[in-house]
């Protein structure tokens, strides 16, 4: 339930980014409409009415707005504002009062000063809206906004630059603001999925956390942030956990080590949806259910005919299926039964929704397979607790058979199954696929020389460029050792090889530490492709006769399979 | 349940809009009184209305006077940014009024089950 009211969060705190950016405009409008009313040309005749009546509509959306999106203060001063007007569209006299022009500018100041302290020049707005991109650029820009976004703000560039590069090379997207003001502007136009802050700056002790804990009250809504500081003072310490940072290092700190705090804050944004499969007849009832658990943030997709259960389950790759009891075509105790068939579908878990009471009937739909049983009528939170609890539990289970313990990528079986059911869905829908075989160059030399720790520092930082490079769709494995696999859906050869050489590039300038030394390290990379080769284990043998032919042309190089140059 | 939003403020308007998709509604969404009765008389399967009340040439109370006086049973729900106590007290009729502030979020779902709850 928590990632459902996460994304509504989100969405209010875009539209009050939105709001606050829209500010300057808003109160340019106001001072042209207040000094047409102050042209008026005798202090004593009656202001315009119609004019007036703008201004305090303009006032009063200002302080409805505002308190929509929590701006209290804002809020507060505009409804000052908005009294002022009303004060004079109702007096009887119809003349303006002494103060009343100071007094009004005065609170128009107040405003001003507060749009200026959150928002940014309103100047590259629409940037990103360009209609006609290249499909190659669009490639590009799909695999770049796929790469986490990190602010760093710091005042010592020397050290930062060094860092920055560094955090650029295992795969981030990262921006550098030497001033909390430039930095600030940039979090208005696009939040950034992680936020690297130092805490002192000339303008003030905690002058960097102060600036976090602004943008907080500004947007409602924390940035995922960690300290990066030279203080070891408490006061620091304490600044840092008040603007709710959930990590503090201190300077000089490597990458690597702020890499590891970056994944770890943004690992959970990544945590995909639940994705539940609903197969009922009546398809209310199906609607009904399926509201339910879309309120608690899962992806839900109904049949109501269970005879389209295998397009169902290929195209949603469920993470648990629900199955009213009783229906036309076929029951759900022998839906069940026929889906175990399915070597892919054996340990799906399976949840029956019926008016069945009887313990004896449940038993055997036991037999078959089944994980538990929900009685209708359903109570909403039962349902949401039963379901999530199970697909919980897959996933977990899923992730310890199919992960790699160091690096959290694929591990061999799993890619292997990845490829297979990718091939499948390309040769379905007729797209291109690729596969690549990786490889680290003389690994053995590094282990030897350097220790295994730092061996293992290596792979978990190709690991880390691999996922953050590519997009969420394509797999990533470790195949072994030192080999990982790519797998890479509906692009083309010659965009594959674009890619790889930049990963490869990014990759060789990562500096790792190993006591006192610093050493780099290199990868070979063969590519093979469908259309072209038509089945995995043909994929898998043309790119790793790829990768041999890569290491034996010098290594550090990315080699496509020769039948794919016909 | 397909829900009609009146408010000339455009972010406003989203964000009860971001509101109510949360609790699974569709949400036709407009900017003035005028805008509101044209989707009105276009579409017969708006449940509900929720209405800004202080918007340009006709406000939320007027666009209620209006739709009452074509004889709509439509339940109508106004939102505004003073104390809604005076308003409810002025206009018994109106199904509910509430302060548009920032816990909106939380209080609006449970505010539309009551009112369409009582409607029906």
């Amino acid at each position: 339930m928590n990632s459902n009211k996460q994304s509504l969060q989100e969405k209010i705190a875009q539209l009050s980014a939105r709001f606050m950016s829209q500010l300057p405009a808003r109160l340019e409008t106001i001072q042209d409409q207040l000094q047409l009313l102050e042209l008026e040309p005798d202090h004593r005749s009656e202001p315009n009415q119609l004019l007036l009546a703008d201004v305090y509509r303009a006032f009063h959306g200002l302080s409805g707005t505002g308190r929509s999106f929590g701006l209290t203060d804002l809020a507060a001063i505009a409804m000052r504002a908005e009294a002022l007007i009303r004060q004079l569209i109702e007096s009887t006299d119809k003349i303006k009062p002494a103060h009343w022009s100071a007094e009004i500018s005065g609170l128009l100041q107040q405003l001003e000063q507060y749009a200026s302290c959150y928002t940014a020049p309103a100047s590259n707005d629409n940037r990103a809206d360009h209609d006609s991109i290249s499909s190659a650029e669009a490639l590009a820009s799909d695999f770049k906004s796929a790469a986490p976004l990190v602010y760093i703000c710091d005042d010592e560039p020397e050290q930062i630059d060094y860092l920055a590069h560094q955090l650029r090379c295992l795969g981030y997207q990262v921006e550098h603001f030497s001033q909390t003001s430039s930095f600030r502007e940039a979090v208005m136009q696009q939040r950034p999925d992680a936020v690297i802050m130092d805490v002192l700056f000339p303008q003030g002790r905690t002058a960097g956390t102060d600036e976090l804990a602004r943008i907080k009250e500004a947007t409602g809504q924390q940035l995922p942030a960690i300290v990066l500081s030279g203080s070891h003072s408490f006061e620091s310490r304490l600044s840092a956990v008040r603007a709710g940072c959930s990590a503090y290092l201190t300077k000089p700190a490597s990458a690597m080590e702020l890499a590891a705090a970056l994944d770890e804050l943004i690992k959970d944004k990544q945590e995909e949806p639940y994705r539940i499969l609903i197969v009922d007849d009546e398809p209310e009832v199906a609607e009904y259910h399926s509201l339910i658990l879309e309120n608690a943030g899962m992806v839900v997709h109904q049949i109501h005919n269970p005879t389209l259960i295998f397009e169902a389950l290929d195209h949603l790759n469920p993470d648990l299926m629900l199955v009213d009891m009783y229906m036309p075509v076929c029951n759900g105790d022998e839906l069940a039964a026929l889906v175990r068939h399915i070597p892919e579908y054996v340990g799906l878990p399976i949840v029956f929704l019926s008016t069945e009471t009887d313990v004896q009937k449940q038993f055997s739909a036991m037999q078959a397979g089944v994980e538990g049983f929900i009685t209708k009528p359903v109570v909403p939170s039962e349902l949401v607790a039963t379901v999530m609890l199970r697909a919980e539990r897959m996933r977990t289970l899923r992730g310890l058979i199919a992960k790699d313990s160091l690096t959290g990528l694929y591990n061999h079986s799993t890619t292997t199954e990845m490829l297979v059911s990718a091939l499948a869905y390309a040769q379905r829908q007729k797209e291109p696929l690729v596969m690549v075989m990786i490889d680290l160059d003389k690994f053995k030399r590094v282990n030897d020389t350097y220790g295994h720790m730092a061996g293992d520092q290596v792979i978990v930082a190709l690991a880390r460029l691999l996922k953050h490079g590519l997009r969420s769709t394509d797999v990533v494995g470790r195949y072994g050792g030192e080999e990982f696999a790519l797998v890479l859906k509906n692009i083309s050869v010659e965009a594959a090889v674009c890619l790889l050489n930049s990963l490869r590039e990014a990759f060789a300038n990562v500096v790792f530490n190993a006591g006192q030394q610093q050493f780099t390290c290199t990868f070979s990379a063969g590519i093979s492709a469908y259309p072209g080769y038509e089945t995995a284990e043909a994929l898998r043998l043309a790119a790793d006769a790829a990768l041999y032919r890569a290491k034996g042309q010098g290594r550090n190089q990315v080699i496509v399979s020769e039948n794919e140059d016909a | 349940m397909k829900i009609l939003v009146v408010d000339d403020d455009q972010l406003a308007g989203e964000m009860i809009t971001a509101i109510l998709h949360e609790s699974g509604h569709q949400v036709v969404q407009t900017e003035d009184a005028m805008q509101a009765l044209e989707v009105l008389s276009q579409q017969a399967d708006i449940e509900l209305i929720l209405s800004d009340l202080n918007m340009p040439f006709i406000s939320g109370l007027e666009l209620y006077h209006e739709l009452k006086e074509q004889g709509s049973t439509l339940p109508f729900i106004l939102l505004t940014g003073d104390n809604p106590e005076p308003i409810l007290a002025a206009e018994p009729g109106l199904n509910a009024c509430l302060m548009k502030d920032f816990s909106m979020s939380d209080t609006l779902p449970g505010v539309i089950a009551v009112v369409m709850a009582a409607h029906r």
